[in-house]
């Protein structure tokens, strides 16, 4: 396997020893491990082994595009570039980065994907989910490679390539698609959910779901209401009723 | 439940923890996926996928953000998806209630507490990290998954349990169980709305977020 795939294949686990101090720093370290041996096999043993320990300090980015700072240090590790410049590289994606990934995966691709499955249950069954799993993975690996060689390709110059890159307009459209696809599932969710429970009135659950939702993003109550919350304290409340019934 | 059975959940349980923040992080840890998963590997698909879009909805409010602290639905998908298919006279959607979401809670918690071992284990190898000892951070990387499958065999081990003790219980003494099942939805649907309302934002977002909305009550109305 070459340097590159191996670092790909790495970047696949690279939150395995995620943690508050150091967050992903550990993860990029192994990933960008073997690109290193191989980039800077003709220089010496004390100039690689620095090289690998900057690359596993403290590091902040979403996993999917961490691919980006690998190949940019990696790169700039390469040309020669001075250790604080690389430091500073590192500091300087760190924020991009996760911004960029949390908006375009974790706000957009992931919850449009898993809306739209889930809206397409009742008709497709689960199909629709299979379908989302494998759209999602595709996407995922593709944009670890493009992080990856882009990082690689352009080295110090990465931010500014990021920037005129694709990435910032697909961040906005996938939380726009995220939007619609989460509008469009709550409804044929409980529609779909709800024909199973016919014993149950429609417009109970539909009322108290809305309260909940309007309570968990009302200033006075948001910091305390959350779904997992309501949802307990209503199957709580529930059970308690059902028992008492029995 | 037959050792088969038992052991590939078991299985998919541990794979599905793993995924959530390890590895691949290929969606496989999301209530839909989780729980039909397990519906299928214990006979009974649809129950598993009902289980799962239950759940799903509480985990659409879920953004795993930088540092942020968040139930892990994963294994316990697995559990009361399992549970449904196994128990086809208890009510489906009251068993992801009653299951999924306490143990959802216990695998955030487990999460916490095994980033808190990671950290331990990265300050005892602090000096041959920062020598650039490569070993040293590929010990660090597979401890941690080895840690995070861990996780997974403890909750998978405390799903199989559950998923033993939801079979035994008497569900045809509580008739109304159901009102459970109407519960489990009425959080569900106000965890989504909440979460998409809260992501939505002010601008373009919300606008999509209400043709959305609009768009799946007129396919539900069609119906």
């Amino acid at each position: 396997m070459t340097a590159r795939w191996q670092a790909i294949v790495r970047l696949l686990a690279v939150q395995a020893a995620w943690t508050y101090e150091r967050m992903t720093g550990i993860g990029v370290g192994h990933a960008a491990a073997p690109l290193l041996r191989h980039h800077l096999r003709s220089q010496p043993r004390e100039a690689q082994l620095a090289a690998i320990a900057r690359s596993a300090e403290f590091f902040n980015s979403h996993p999917y595009l961490a691919g980006v700072a690998v190949g940019a240090v990696v790169r700039a590790e390469r040309d020669g570039t001075q250790g604080p410049t690389i430091l500073r590289l590192r500091t300087a994606l760190s924020g991009p980065l996760g911004a960029l990934g949390d908006q375009l995966v974790w706000a957009g691709q992931v919850p449009a994907l898993i809306g739209l499955a889930v809206a397409a249950v009742p008709w497709m069954g689960a199909s629709a989910v299979l379908l989302a799993v494998i759209v999602h993975n595709v996407l995922r690996l593709g944009l670890t490679v493009w992080g990856l060689d882009l990082g690689l390709r352009e080295g110090l110059a990465v931010g500014g390539a990021l920037q005129r890159s694709w990435l910032p307009r697909r961040a906005d459209d996938a939380q726009r698609l995220a939007a619609f696809a989460v509008g469009l599932a709550v409804p044929v969710a409980g529609w779909f959910l709800l024909r199973q429970v016919p014993s149950v009135s429609a417009l109970s659950v539909i009322g108290v779901g809305v309260l909940g939702g309007v309570l968990a993003v009302a200033s006075p109550t948001r910091s305390r209401v959350t779904g997992l919350r309501v949802g307990l304290a209503l199957v709580a409340v529930t059970l308690l009723v059902v028992g008492g019934a029995r | 439940m037959s050792p088969a059975i038992a052991l590939a959940l078991w299985g998919w349980g541990i794979i599905v923890t793993v995924d959530l923040v390890s590895a691949p992080q290929g969606l496989l840890s999301r209530p839909v996926v989780a729980s039909s998963v397990a519906g299928l590997l214990a006979g009974d698909l649809a129950a598993g996928l009902l289980v799962g879009v239950a759940l799903e909805l509480y985990a659409l409010d879920v953004l795993p953000i930088g540092a942020a602290r968040y139930p892990d639905y994963g294994a316990a998908s697995v559990t009361a998806g399992a549970a449904a298919a196994l128990t086809p006279n208890a009510p489906a959607l009251a068993l992801a209630g009653l299951i999924g979401l306490p143990l959802a809670i216990l695998g955030g918690w487990t999460l916490h507490l095994h980033r808190r071992r990671t950290a331990e284990s990265i300050h005892r190898r602090l000096a041959r990290v920062a020598a650039g000892e490569a070993r040293a951070i590929w010990e660090l990387q597979r401890n941690g998954l080895i840690r995070d499958a861990g996780r997974g065999v403890v909750l998978s081990g405390v799903g199989l349990l559950t998923i033993l003790a939801a079979a035994a219980f008497p569900w045809s003494a509580f008739p109304r169980m159901a009102l459970v099942g109407g519960a489990t939805v009425a959080g569900g649907l106000a965890a989504a709305l909440g979460g998409a309302l809260r992501s939505g934002g002010q601008g373009a977002r919300r606008r999509w977020l209400a043709v959305g909305l609009a768009t799946g009550l007129l396919l539900v109305l069609a119906q």
